[in-house]
């Protein structure tokens, strides 16, 4: 689901339309932050269920970290494909 | 059939010396070219600029992980092993040092290629020109603000401020600074070759009214400038296509890494360390050819400047490799620009002597290459000058009259030239005509040669035979040529029969006799149909509609403006033999790219022999270790300080590239299969297997 | 031993007479020339393009027959899915049986469509005659005749010509070479031994008066396609094994030449079309070579037997392995099935890959992993170019041209659609490899833990995106066992991927190849069709096949191999 399909009275608080212009002005021109940022916000979700799979024998902080090397590894195989589909942007 | 004089100024010059002494030009400043370039191999650094670079950027994104890892060795669990934050450490620095060896080797590319453009650039400051405005009047002006369309004064001494096309006046120009030619170039409108003067260049007597022809910043040198420096080089398709190789088997390793830990897990019941999957992916991903492919293009760019010829894109150079057939002209390109006499052929029973007597007094005062060739061959054969040649008088020859002679002391009036030409001379005079001299014409056609008739008064002696010199040397070069599988074609204005014999002695595949400029586009035309890529030079204004429709176009540097605009390179030396440089360096750039990717991939065996083993020693698969790499530390660490040291010790080979030899595609295939295939095979066990030995020895693992 | 060698010489050497003959067959077939089956088959064809509204002039290019190819086999999955579905209303169910479970059905459907048959079932127990018949003996030919198709558009686009109709090339495949052989082959079968009847099982008293009910069925003809359109679903749950299906070594050997005579051919075909014999031959030979070294790994592995079983009976000779090979085969004609069977992508088996010594279960995975030795029905003979292809990049720079094959430029396109072949592999294969392996309880239900059971995962996996379909068994993947669900929907998703992704980046590159403009050929361009250029290739083939696999096999049977070596 993407953000902006929430009805607005779920999220606690209200953002005004304006945020949604300046993420995306944000995200043409300097997007490497942004993305950093939404990385971790990923992870928020993913880092739980890999120390739920681990069975209790990674601590808490292992987690994330993991969680965090399995986003940038997908995000790796994701640029690698631009690179293979669309090479002459590199 | 043209006369033996020739009355313009010799544009063509004739470059002197072996070829390799002609790699000059501009000389190139390499000094602190190393120190520069160690600095920005630590400026491109830059996530940004190593996005560019997948390969290498896989490399970078691991070496933050690792040194994550050398901070917190349990990051990602714990990990079983000693000293883990020494051993992440090592590897921290031997993968620190492949991104900077890597950059190292296209910063040193480029710092090589920027000096070629300092070199060039120096030709080019800034300079105040004398614009000629609408009105008459003139007004200084700085050489930047020049547009192309404006028209520009320069006198004597002055350097030229742009590239042009002269419109009025007759001046000499120097242009060693672009060319490394020292004696100075004759520049006049109207004429083909000598119209055109390029930015840089400076006059040395009379004046000039020039029009520019290109905008600040777009001349070719400026375009040259943007080649070399590798900044704005736009990918060749061959590069584009080696790029997603190279994309793709880093994504299939990655994902072969990215699912090992599991697979392991299972099978041996410890997890396995996130370094060393890291090491295990950089070991495999194609570092070699990922670190060297820019360097290669930017140097190989670099090597055609160096070889004094200017291209506009890297795409002409690549195409070079794949050319098919090649398009000539015949003068100057295969033969030298001057015929040499060669024999006498008296007619009308006069003896050799009397006519070497004859030719002699017709040349005494031609000094033009032809004429003095028929001196030495009179010479030769005993005749002597048997007047005062300071009372006689020297006829220049004319387009118009299309003979030369002197005029005797005595009053006589000894002439050769064109056999149309003297035949008519002979009339007016009232001598008699003989079909002798029409068989002599007809022979020395037939040996390819150009004949010349010589006569005294109203007296016919002879015809001499001015041969046309094939260039020593050219056969080889066509053989050469022809066992890489490119196709030579001449064209030539000359008869059927001069063009056949020339050709024959040349060695090229083909000729086009009496060719017209239309010839020259449907040969082009008819080759491209069959599917080949077409080269050709050519310096007039009417090439320039062939030069563009070949995949390759080089103009000469002497020859019009339209043939430069239409052409993809200009040859600074205006030296037409050029072009089978270029191919050899064009295919030169494919070959390294080649040779180095086939050896990247290569030398993948070795090191999964050395990683694999040591990752999973508990599972028993020891007997793997066939090098006997003496701990699972070590041997990471030297696959991965080999796999660091092989990009610096390439850094030579992707600059000056693979040496390339005329050979046919499988004679060359078996040879650097052999080297860069099975080298890249056995090299690296070998040398990990010595890193192995030191690194033990040192005791860093 | 040396019978057993004699067994496999001669098989082989059949296959080797009969590959020229069948080859140029095919390419008579498909160029299209005159056959002898023309006046029987030229009517019937005639009417079934009638009767499906094919308009036989119509070239089609890469895209048009990509869907061509997705939308027949979309309508003929959803025929085969009702039908298994619905079995139990459906006639000829002489024992009554009901529907499968939905992901079974699914994942069966997937299976046979994609030209796998990889079978989380028990054939006697779960399909009736007519789903047996109707929907799975159908999807046989249809599916067969698919892998051909695409093989051979891949094969008129390489060469320059365009790539024919879809339909037409779907009709020929089956009326000139699937169905003429198959009835020639069934009919042997029969005469060998092989029952085919409509009657229900046979109930007989045993010796010590227990009852036992004796399944049987119509197996001949489905016998003989299965084997030769590499289909590989057994009518029996024990396949190739089981006395009905395959009752002699005359049998045995029928089975094993149908199942390898197609692939081989095909690459006679493919010089045929090229109008270079010499390469076709040259590639042949390379890929036979490749395939007699596996043989022999497997067969050297069988014969010298389990050491630790061997050190137990402590005879002087050492014992062959017959742990799960039937008798009447013995080590030899087992080895060379297994060896066969997963380098055609067949996927039958006479006897248990999971018994097989480790080297047994490094060739079979092996073949698999390369998907080139033989290869699939026309998808393994295309798979083969792409390696072609990728070579000639690789090492066709460094004879200082643009690298071209048969005349035609390899760019940036081509070697992004090779790549996609090359990539589909191994993320199908190791990706759901690693999940299952992360979660072994509930997941995976390995019998053997350890090397073996890892082997046992990545078979599976691999066998079903190399749309093999054979089984190394031993995994927990059938309905009811909890761990069956898991099975049949990931299985589900590599038999996907593994070939309809291929099969359209193969239509793509072959439909560009054909457009470009040909270069003639001059010294300067590199020959594909030499011995070292061959090499280079095979070099290539193993470089870049075998190091994507290479930790696998090395935790696996490598890893077991020297377990076993070294007595624990």
């Amino acid at each position: 689901m993407k953000l902006a399909d929430l009805p607005n009275g779920t999220l606690p608080v209200k953002l005004p339309e304006s945020t949604f212009f300046l993420l995306t002005s944000q995200w043409r021109k300097r997007p490497l932050p942004l993305q950093l940022f939404l990385l971790l916000c990923l992870n928020l979700v993913t880092a739980p269920v890999v120390q739920a799979a681990s069975g209790g024998e990674l601590s808490r902080d292992n987690a994330y970290a993991l969680g965090l090397l399995g986003l940038v590894t997908l995000g790796l195989c994701v640029y690698l494909f631009v690179v293979i589909f669309q090479p002459e942007r590199f | 059939m043209d006369s033996a004089n020739s009355d313009s100024p010799r544009s063509r010059r004739q470059p002197g010396g072996p070829r390799a002494s002609r790699k000059h030009t501009p000389k190139v400043n390499t000094k602190g070219l190393y120190q520069k370039a160690l600095w920005q191999a630590f400026v491109k650094l830059d996530p940004r600029v190593e996005l560019k670079n997948p390969v290498m950027f896989v490399v970078w994104l691991g070496t933050i992980i690792t040194a994550l890892m050398t901070i917190n060795p349990n990051l990602f669990g714990p990990t079983p092993g000693d000293n883990l934050r020494v051993f992440n450490g090592l590897i921290t620095v031997v993968l620190f040092l492949t991104v900077v060896f890597a950059n190292f080797a296209e910063a040193v590319a480029e710092g090589r290629g920027k000096a070629q453009a300092d070199a060039l650039r120096s030709t080019k400051s800034e300079t105040t020109a004398r614009k000629v405005m609408p009105d008459g009047s003139v007004q200084s002006v700085s050489s930047t603000d020049l547009r192309r369309g404006d028209r520009i004064r320069v006198v004597a001494g002055d350097i030229i401020p742009a590239d042009g096309e002269v419109l009025e006046g007759v001046a000499s120009v120097d242009e060693s600074a672009i060319t490394g030619e020292s004696a100075p170039v004759l520049k006049e409108p109207g004429s083909d070759v000598a119209s055109s003067v390029t930015g840089g260049t400076r006059i040395r007597s009379d004046e000039l009214l020039i029009r520019v022809t290109s905008d600040p910043g777009k001349g070719f040198i400026d375009r040259m400038i943007a080649l070399v420096e590798g900044a704005e080089r736009a990918k060749t398709p061959n590069e584009i296509a080696l790029t997603v190789l190279l994309a793709v088997l880093t994504l299939i390793f990655l994902i072969v890494v990215a699912t090992l830990p599991t697979i392991a897990y299972y099978v041996v019941g410890s997890s396995v360390s996130v370094a060393l999957l890291i090491s295990l992916l950089v070991a495999l991903i194609p570092t070699t050819i990922g670190a060297l492919l820019s360097a290669i293009g930017i140097a190989g760019m670099d090597r055609v400047a160096q070889f004094n010829v200017i291209a506009t894109s890297g795409r002409a150079v690549e195409a070079c490799g794949d050319i098919g057939t090649l398009v000539l002209d015949k003068t100057g390109t295969i033969t030298l620009g001057n015929r040499l006499a060669e024999e006498f052929i008296p007619v009308n029973g006069h003896s050799l002597e009397e006519m070497a007597r004859v030719a002699l007094a017709a040349s005494v005062f031609d000094q033009t290459p032809e004429g003095r060739s028929i001196v030495r061959l009179t010479e030769e054969q005993g005749a002597k000058v048997d007047f005062d040649t300071s009372k006689a008088e020297g006829i220049e020859f004319s387009a118009k009259t299309r003979m030369s002679g002197t005029h005797l002391p005595d009053g006589g009036e000894v002439r050769k030239g064109a056999v149309d030409a003297i035949k008519g001379f002979v009339r007016s005079r009232g001598g008699q005509l003989t079909p002798e001299l029409d068989t002599a014409f007809e022979r020395v056609s037939r040996l390819g040669g150009t004949p010349l008739a010589v006569c005294q008064d109203r007296e016919l002696y002879g015809v001499i035979y001015l041969k046309d010199i094939v260039k020593p040397g050219i056969r080889e070069r066509f053989d050469q040529l022809r066992r890489m599988g490119v196709r030579t074609v001449m064209l030539t204005g000359d008869n059927q029969i001069t063009a056949s014999v020339i050709a024959e002695e040349a060695g090229v595949d083909d000729f086009i006799a009496e060719a017209t400029p239309e010839d020259k586009i449907e040969v082009i035309q008819s080759e491209q149909a069959q599917g080949k890529l077409v080269a050709m030079t050519g310096d007039g204004t009417n090439d320039a509609p062939a030069l563009a429709q070949a995949d390759v176009g080089v103009a000469m540097n002497s020859g019009t403006q339209a043939a430069k605009e239409a052409a993809n390179m200009v040859d600074l030396d205006s030296d037409p033999t050029k072009l089978i440089d270029i191919v050899t360096i064009g295919k030169q750039l494919l070959i390294t790219r080649g040779a180095l990717t086939t050896f990247s991939i290569a030398n993948d065996i070795a090191k999964y022999f050395a990683i694999i083993p040591a990752m999973f020693a508990t599972a028993g698969i020891g007997s793997l270790n066939v090098m006997g790499l003496a701990s699972a530390q070590s041997a990471v660490l030297s696959a991965l300080i080999y796999n660091a040291l092989i990009i610096p010790a390439l850094i030579p080979l992707a600059l000056t590239g693979v040496k390339f030899r005329p050979l046919t595609a499988n004679e060359l295939l078996q040879r650097n299969i052999l080297i860069y295939g099975l080298g890249g095979v056995v090299i690296p066990f070998i040398a990990i297997k010595l890193i192995d030995l030191v690194v033990a020895a040192v005791g860093l693992a | 031993m040396f019978q057993g060698l004699i067994q496999i010489a001669l098989t082989l050497v059949i296959v080797v007479i009969l590959t020229p003959i069948l080859g140029s067959y095919i390419a008579r077939v498909f160029l299209p020339k005159r056959t002898l089956l023309d006046p029987v088959m030229a009517p019937i064809e005639k009417g079934l393009y009638a009767l499906g509204g094919v308009r036989t002039q119509e070239e089609m290019n890469g895209w048009q027959y990509a869907r061509a190819v997705l939308y027949s086999n979309i309508a003929m999955g959803v025929l085969i899915f009702f039908i298994l579905m619905n079995q139990e209303w459906l006639p000829l169910n002489p024992t009554g049986l009901s529907a499968p479970t939905w992901d079974t059905v699914l994942h069966t459907t997937i299976s046979f469509i994609t030209n796998t048959n990889q079978q989380h079932y028990s054939g006697e127990t779960t399909m009736s005659y007519f789903s047996q018949m109707a929907a799975l003996g159908y999807h046989m030919f249809t599916s067969a005749a698919t892998g051909l198709a695409v093989g051979i558009a891949f094969i008129r686009g390489l060469t320059g010509r365009p790539l024919g109709n879809f339909y037409v090339d779907l009709i020929r495949s089956i009326t000139r070479i699937l169905l003429p052989i198959s009835i020639v082959g069934a009919v042997l079968l029969i005469i060998l031994g092989v029952p085919e009847t409509l009657a229900g099982p046979e109930i007989v008293t045993t010796l010590d008066g227990a009852t036992q009910a004796i399944a049987r069925g119509p197996v001949a003809h489905f016998e003989i396609i299965k084997q030769l359109g590499e289909n590989g679903g057994g009518f029996f749950a024990i396949n190739s094994a089981h006395p009905f299906e395959n009752p002699n070594p005359a049998t045995n050997l029928l089975e094993t030449v149908a199942m390898v005579c197609i692939p081989t051919a095909l690459i006679v075909t493919y010089g045929i079309f090229a109008s270079n014999k010499k390469q076709g031959w040259l590639l042949f030979g390379m890929v036979f070579v490749i395939f007699l070294v596996l043989i022999g790994i497997t067969a050297f592995g069988e014969y010298q037997g389990n050491p630790l079983v061997n050190s137990l009976l402590g005879g002087q000779q050492p014992q062959p392995n017959l742990e799960g090979k039937e008798v009447r085969f013995g080590w030899a004609q087992s080895s060379l099935w297994a060896v066969t069977t997963t380098a055609t992508m067949c996927g039958a088996i006479n006897s248990l890959h999971d018994s097989f010594m480790p080297p047994g279960g490094f060739s079979t995975l092996f073949n698999m992993f390369l998907q080139i030795i033989w290869g699939g029905q026309g998808t393994g003979t295309a798979y083969l170019f792409i390696f072609l292809i990728l070579s000639v990049f690789a090492t066709g720079l460094m004879v200082g041209r643009t690298p071209e094959f048969l005349g035609r430029k390899i760019e940036k396109r081509e070697i992004g659609l090779a790549s996609v072949v090359l990539l589909v592999h191994p993320i199908i294969v190791l990706i759901p490899s690693a999940i299952t392996l992360a979660f072994p309880e509930t997941l995976s239900g390995i019998s053997n833990p350890g090397f073996h059971g890892l082997s046992q995962v990545v078979y599976e996996y691999t066998s079903a995106a190399a749309n093999n379909g054979s089984g190394f068994e031993g995994l927990g993947d059938s309905q009811p066992l909890p761990t069956g669900l898991w099975w049949n929907l990931s299985a589900s998703v590599s038999l996907l991927a593994g070939r309809y992704i291929p099969i359209a980046a193969l239509l793509l590159l072959a439909d560009g190849m054909a457009r470009k403009q040909p270069v003639p050929e001059t010294s300067g361009t590199l020959r594909t069709d030499t011995f070292l250029f061959t090499g280079v290739t095979a070099g290539v083939i193993l470089i870049l096949g075998v190091l994507t696999f290479f930790p696998v096999l090395a935790l696996g049977p490598v890893a077991e191999a020297f377990q076993l070596a070294s007595g624990q």
